[in-house]
């Protein structure tokens, strides 16, 4: 389990703290303390909220874009720092924000990014690599998967989505490689695909094949029954020197 | 086919045409069930596509290969069961349609699917004959009837399993070119499987009342057409509505 907490702001305070409580429970995640203040920039939310950790980014994404946040920041607690950040933050709330140092994707860098890429699909290598160069290290991975998630799901209800519901077998291979074509050289062997010379990695590269775990995680998440679809990359060429990268798609 | 059957090969071309056209609208309907967020949406989807596969793949293509069939003497259809013969293509068809499009994908769905519109086109054809008056007594070889069934059913599987397995071309495409063959297969083995046996010339009750082939003909233009409308509709729709998703 992680715990984090979560610095929001928005524009009115009637209805945020249940609005976004929702949201936080929606997404498998455990609301342990939270506090709304008012001042002169907006409503702020201040949240501590419990899930496995599989689930951060997800959270974290659908907390970002939602239409009632204007900012959005997230750290990582340490284990059993709970107690202490809800008290810690109970008197410094009530005259000016937490100092939190951002953890996860950029989340703004990649939706002033998203259409561009959408413009220009399938062609979008110079924006990622922009992408890649342009946030801070620690949120690199974050930011392309964050990326890479949202293109898939866009792909797939723009391209795949009319007909039936598929296992993630069929929709690995009737969905994720024809799409996955569009992009990169690519071969399906069981549940592993294996992409050739794929820009996104060159040797010595930072990106680590995050933005294609992303994109099938989006894509097949959206396209197959069960929808919890988890990626992971193998092996990466910037990496491990090898001539492919493969990816490992599991439920 | 037997000896009293002569075609006009352009009809039966375009009976196979209208049952491509019809399928192509109706499984393009189809295939956007499972998107439907109401239960009020869902149920317009499947009654759509069901009009379009029953009474426009289905239907409409039966009376232009019996216009296009020569038995050499007059034939009139009764009107009932006409009519009857179009509901219920567009009853079992919407069925199957319903079926196919429900929760995830699976062989005992698709099969269930398969046997509702292989029955429903096989069911429409022979009502549709059983509407036929001549002054004639007609016959059927069994054993064609039941291979026409048996080209129904299969055919329609492998149709829905196109629709909603596939992406892409071939899914669109290749389900309406398939859904076809299911249709006129069936069809024109059905036509294999019937005779006439000389009665004397004796006109069935209601012959003269009967709905003649230009009528039937006029109808199946006003089907055509609103056919054509719809598959333009649908693209169009899906172009605008692919334009509005936004990443």
């Amino acid at each position: 389990m992680v715990e984090l907490e979560i610095q929001i702001l928005s524009s009115r305070r009637e209805g945020l703290l249940v609005e976004l409580g929702h949201v936080v429970v929606a997404n498998g995640f455990t609301l342990l303390r939270q506090r709304v203040y008012q001042d002169h920039q907006g409503a702020w939310l201040v949240m501590v909220v419990r899930g496995e950790p599989a689930k951060q980014l997800g959270i974290e994404e659908v907390l970002a874009t939602h239409d009632r946040v204007l900012s959005f920041e997230a750290r990582l607690l340490t284990h059993g720092a709970v107690t202490q950040a809800a008290t810690s933050c109970a008197p410094a709330i009530g005259s000016a924000p937490v100092s939190i140092s951002p953890v996860g994707p950029d989340v703004q860098r990649v939706e002033s990014m998203l259409p561009q890429l959408a413009r220009d699909y399938p062609k979008i290598y110079p924006w990622l690599l922009a992408l890649e160069h342009e946030v801070a290290a620690e949120a690199r991975e974050a930011s392309l998967l964050l990326a890479g998630r949202r293109t898939g799901v866009w792909v797939f209800k723009r391209d795949y989505e009319a007909g039936g519901k598929l296992g993630l077998a069929d929709a690995i291979k009737r969905i994720a490689v024809p799409a996955l074509r569009s992009l990169v050289a690519v071969e399906v062997r069981d549940r592993q695909l294996h992409m050739q010379d794929s820009p996104m990695c060159p040797r010595g590269g930072q990106s680590g094949c995050k933005f294609f775990c992303g994109y099938l995680e989006g894509m097949l998440g959206a396209s197959s029954a069960p929808q919890s679809v988890f990626v992971r990359s193998l092996h990466c060429r910037s990496n491990h020197g090898t001539a492919d990268c493969v990816l490992e798609v599991s439920h | 086919m037997p000896d009293h059957q002569h075609y006009n090969t352009w009809l039966v071309l375009l009976s196979y045409l209208i049952s491509v056209l019809g399928s192509f609208t109706a499984l393009q309907l189809a295939v956007v069930i499972p998107l439907a967020s109401t239960s009020r949406q869902r149920m317009a989807a499947v009654l759509a596509s069901g009009a379009a596969m029953g009474v426009g793949a289905i239907w409409a293509m039966h009376f232009i290969a019996m216009l296009a069939c020569d038995m050499g003497m007059p034939v009139t259809y009764d009107p009932v069961l006409t009519a009857l013969s179009a509901i219920i293509a567009f009853v079992a068809c919407s069925l199957g349609l319903f079926i196919a499009s429900s929760g995830a994908f699976s062989w005992a769905k698709l099969a269930a699917a398969g046997i509702c519109m292989g029955l429903g086109v096989t069911g429409m054809h022979y009502l549709g004959m059983a509407a036929v008056m001549m002054a004639a007594y007609a016959t059927y070889d069994m054993n064609l009837v039941a291979s026409s069934l048996f080209i129904a059913i299969v055919a329609s599987i492998v149709a829905l399993w196109l629709a909603f397995h596939l992406r892409g071309r071939v899914q669109m495409i290749g389900s309406a070119l398939v859904m076809g063959i299911a249709v006129c297969g069936m069809h024109y083995t059905g036509m294999a499987a019937f005779n006439i046996d000389d009665n004397g010339g004796q006109q069935p009750a209601g012959f003269a009342h009967g709905m003649r082939g230009d009528y039937l003909g006029m109808t199946i233009f006003v089907v055509a057409l609103v056919l054509l409308a719809a598959a333009l509709i649908v693209h169009y729709k899906r172009q605008q509505r692919r334009a509005a998703i936004t990443i």
